[in-house]
């Protein structure tokens, strides 16, 4: 990997770097869509990449499963499987063993499970964790980490965070081995729930192997934790990793949490949700997302966003034909996708022009004046914009409590 | 031997024309044609017939987004059923306004889609209340509405699609239909074409004029077929004639004949399926997806007499169209034995939606392995079975073994052109190829996304398997063309036998496909659930 800084902005601690993987360069920060099972939802790769995106993330856990690992090394790696010709990211797989199998025990040597075929007892140990993303051939690997819930407390906490520092190291060592450092970069991620002690514990031990780290994740987030506290644990590990190193916020999406996140230091994020909410119905904009299935937008005949560049919106397809189509025809979540997609990659797009223009604490102001408007802001994306200096308020408007406004989602 | 449908009549507006190469002398019988569609504002369009419509459902593609549709050059020519539009009063399409409203409004290209419209979605023989003396009955979410003349001529007049079929009464309820029904329905359709006709000619306000299809009514009589259109041909007198002026009989303002096969098979056999009624409780496993026209026992010998009936009395110039041929042999005898020049793709979506990739060809290339008891192959991969978990060829392989098909599954391209979204983005392009050819998406990749429910399956199936039948056609019109039809009768007969008729591959994907479904457990909602058994065209989406 190479990776250089090319902007910082002057007030928050936002930065435009460039990321030169395998498969080409990635200009951070950026949005990752996430293909769990290597394939964007109805899309094809051609098309994701249309669109702009450069980097994709697939879900070890998923295509261990299925197509398998004979499967892939047959048909030369998941790019070639999938057709994706840029860059790639998989998880380790052990997010996805928790929270999709209920009988996955942890032990020091690795994550005990049974397995999904044949009910036998396997285990998941880091070493073939990164083998199996060996296999898989993504740019970026993840170390397996020892995953709790945001919301455990108690000593558990710790013994996850010290077997993850531990597991790092095994992680490394079967990576280093591996002789694909070169072609493969391995991240590491920061454990330590939501206890700032821990946190800087975790970052300590982690930033102490730096040198067989490209990058860091932050993890153990977005499960359901209090806002507040969700951005101080953002900010407190963007602040302390290494300036040399991109920096991973895993699960985010909402176009508030990803610019906090991007003001806070943050280079990449994922989610599921602009890809899972288009089958929905809903459309992301600048004004806030949309449900096309309201009736109000039967006889609507502007398209979702009419400055949006998505194949979508440059089409004039209008919102009365995806109302009419929408949850009946799968090309209308089609079409969703494709705007939803295109709608992150812009919001990070104009983040990185800001940052590269000096202009970004002004983006902030004008993006959440756009989306949230009449709302409110957010007073979490408030509080946590403040510390790096930026005020949501200095012209004044509504803050609201909680996570958020209520969008049109979450009226049917 | 070119002919304009209505003489003197469309020439102002439009001079869309359909021409027989092959001599008109000949009534049935393979035909070769070529259909010439002219659209004020937008380049002359040409569809070499025999060739075939692609069906939608709700207005779209089924599975495709817009730059697949247009992209996949094999889709020239597509059919919308407006009944869907019915949910909305008036119509949402209705609303629009400038040219090519019904282009605009679903994406299709002036041009490059022929666009037609009809009432009812042609494979869909539910049951339905009754039509009356000025209404025919249409069927969309919210329940039966009633489309009287009036109502179709509007729409057709505010949507402007380059063709209509005229409303016409064709009976869904319970077949058989005496003689008087028959006669009502003669008469019915008779009096609303004329209507449709008449307001054609009149308008003014429209600069562009649809060319008109009229459905062959008559059911499985051969006397009322026959009656009908002789109905077509009578010189008009008087006030009838007064009111069609200047066109002296019905014919003459028409540019071809079409006829649903779904509405004669349920005749013939009272036991072919209608489109099923939905599963009510979505907590009991799901039917087997079925198909209308799969599932009936009616022989395509079966349907000829009464198509050729309709046909005896009437010109041989006028483009003949057919919905919801079941299979390649069917397509094959009705153009040897009728001469029909349009079907439509309903079958080949249909394959696409239960996980079956088409790989057959006319003429047949060579012998190829057979795979049935019956000692026939396949006419495509289901590509749900384990066979092809590692299979990593493109999907047709009886095509070419040297070269992939055309399809943008089979033959993907890297974009032309990427959306750049800050100013930095150009650096991280460079390296990156554009517009150039990329390996094909392979049968295991496919068979991964059906097993793991991604819906870029059916796209990617989709494409292919239009492309597919586009070759096939291909494959008829030259083989028509080198040999004055004479080896087209041979080439019938090896197609025949070699390709199984009796779609066991498609039997068995939907069995599949069944079982994958189950296999994902609960949680999807009952009208999912029903979408997926419909014959009607789609398959649910995924939550
Ligand atoms: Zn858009
Ligand atoms: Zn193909």
């Amino acid at each position: 990997m190479q990776f250089e800084v090319l902007a910082r902005c002057k007030t928050t601690r936002a930065r435009v770097c460039r990321m030169k993987l395998a498969h080409g360069v990635t200009m951070l920060p950026t949005f990752m869509p996430v293909a769990t099972q290597a394939a964007i939802k109805g899309l094809t790769a051609e098309q994701v990449d249309s669109l702009g995106v450069s980097l994709l993330l697939n879900n070890t856990y998923h295509l261990n499963l299925r197509p398998g690992l004979q499967v892939l090394n047959e048909a030369g790696g998941a790019h070639k499987f999938q057709g994706w010709q840029r860059n790639l990211l998989t998880d380790s797989g052990g997010f996805q063993l928790v929270s999709l199998s209920k009988f996955t025990t942890i032990t020091e040597e690795g994550a005990l499970f049974s397995s999904p075929f044949t009910g036998e007892p396997t285990m998941l140990t880091p070493e073939e964790s990164i083998l199996i993303q060996h296999t898989i051939g993504a740019d970026i690997i993840m170390q397996l980490d020892d995953v709790v819930s945001s919301l455990t407390v108690g000593p558990r906490v710790e013994e996850a965070m010290e077997r993850s520092v531990r597991w790092l190291d095994r992680c490394i060592a079967r990576h280093e081995a591996s002789g694909k450092t070169t072609t493969q970069n391995l991240f590491a991620i920061i454990q330590g729930g939501l206890d700032p002690v821990l946190r800087d514990k975790c970052l300590d031990e982690m930033t102490k192997r730096k040198d067989g780290v490209a990058g860091y994740a932050i993890g153990g987030l977005s499960g359901g934790e209090e806002k507040d506290i969700f951005w101080k644990i953002i900010k407190q590990c963007a602040e302390k990793l290494p300036e040399d190193r991109p920096r991973y916020s895993m699960g985010i999406g909402f176009a508030e949490d990803l610019l906090v996140c991007v003001a806070l230091g943050v280079d990449m994020a994922d989610c599921v949700f602009p890809t899972r909410t288009a089958r929905f119905g809903v459309a992301l904009t600048h004004g806030g997302p949309i449900n096309l299935r309201l009736s109000k937008h039967a006889v609507d005949l502007n398209p979702i966003d009419p400055d949006c560049p998505c194949p979508t919106c440059k089409d004039g397809t209008s919102r009365a034909i995806l109302h009419h189509t929408v949850t009946h025809e799968t090309s209308a979540a089609h079409a969703l996708t494709l705007h939803n997609i295109t709608f992150q990659a812009q919001v990070m797009g104009r983040a990185r022009t800001a940052i590269m223009e000096g202009t970004f604490p002004e983006y902030l102001l004008s993006f959440f004046k756009q989306y949230f408007g009449d709302n409110g802001y957010p007073e979490w994306c408030v509080n946590a914009l403040r510390t790096v200096g930026v005020d949501l308020l200095r012209e004044g408007g509504k803050v609201i409590s909680g996570s958020g406004a209520k969008w049109e989602y979450a009226e049917d | 031997m070119a002919m304009t449908t209505t003489g003197t009549v469309n020439e102002m507006i439009m001079s869309s024309v359909f021409t027989l190469t092959t001599p008109l002398s000949r009534r049935f019988g393979p035909r070769l044609g070529q259909l010439l569609s002219k659209r004020s504002g937008t380049p002359d369009q040409v569809i070499e017939t025999p060739s075939f419509v692609t069906s939608t459902s709700r207005g779209v593609v089924p599975h495709l987004s817009r730059d697949h549709h247009r992209a996949t050059k094999a889709i020239r020519w597509a059919n919308v059923p407006f009944e869907t539009f019915l949910e909305h009063n008036p119509p949402v399409p209705t609303l629009l306004t400038g040219a090519n409203p019904m282009h605009n409004f679903l994406g299709f290209v002036p041009g490059q889609h022929l666009l037609s419209l009809c009432i009812r979605d042609p494979a869909d023989g539910r049951e339905m209340p009754p039509n009356g003396n000025k209404h025919t009955s249409a069927y969309c979410l919210r329940g039966v509405r009633k489309v009287s003349p009036e109502n179709w001529r509007t729409y057709v007049e505010a949507c402007q699609p380059d063709m209509v079929v005229a409303m016409y009464d064709q009976p869904f309820t319970d077949p058989p239909y005496s003689q008087k029904r028959l006669t009502k329905s003669i008469e019915r359709t008779s009096a609303w074409l004329a209507d449709l006709l008449l307001s054609l000619q009149s308008s003014q306000s429209s600069r562009h004029r649809p060319l008109v299809l009229v459905q062959m009514a008559g059911g499985t009589n051969i006397a009322a077929r026959k009656a009908f259109s002789t109905n077509l041909t009578d010189i008009l007198y008087g006030k009838e004639a007064d009111a069609i002026a200047p066109l002296t009989c019905l014919d003459e303002g028409v540019f071809g004949y079409t006829f649903d096969l779904v509405p004669l098979r349920q005749s013939l056999d009272p036991t072919t399926p209608d489109s099923p009624t939905p599963t009510a409780d979505p907590t009991l496993p799901d039917p087997v997806p079925s198909d209308v026209s799969t599932q009936s026992c009616v022989q395509t010998t079966q349907l000829i007499p009464f198509i050729q009936a309709s046909l005896s009395s009437l010109p041989t110039t006028k483009i003949r169209v057919t919905h919801t041929a079941r299979s390649p042999h069917e397509i094959l005898r009705l153009i040897q034995d009728v001469g029909i020049d349009i079907f439509d793709a309903h079958w080949a979506q249909k394959a696409a939606d239960v996980g079956v990739a088409l790989d057959f060809q006319f003429p047949v290339p060579k012998h190829g392995a057979t795979t049935r008891r019956n000692g026939k192959r396949d006419l495509g991969h289901n590509l749900y079975h384990s066979q092809y978990t590692h299979d990593l060829c493109w999907m047709a392989s009886s095509f070419s073994k040297e070269r992939p098909c055309t399809c943008l599954a089979c033959s993907p391209f890297s974009p032309a052109t990427r959306i750049e979204h800050s100013i930095v983005d150009h650096d991280s392009q460079d390296p990156i190829a554009s517009n150039t050819q990329k390996p094909s998406f392979s049968r295991a990749y496919i068979h991964h996304l059906l097993h793991t429910h991604e819906m870029s399956a059916h796209s990617l199936l989709t494409m292919h398997n239009l492309t597919i039948l586009d070759e096939f056609f291909s494959g008829i019109r030259s083989v028509l063309s080198t040999a004055e039809g004479k080896s087209f009768f041979v080439e019938v007969d090896r197609f025949v036998d070699e390709y199984d008729e009796t779609l066991e591959v498609f039997d068995e994907a939907r069995l599949l496909w069944r079982e994958v479904d189950l296999a994902r457990g609960k949680g999807r909602l009952a009208r999912e659930k029903s979408k997926q058994t419909q014959s009607t065209l789609g398959t649910a989406i995924q939550g």
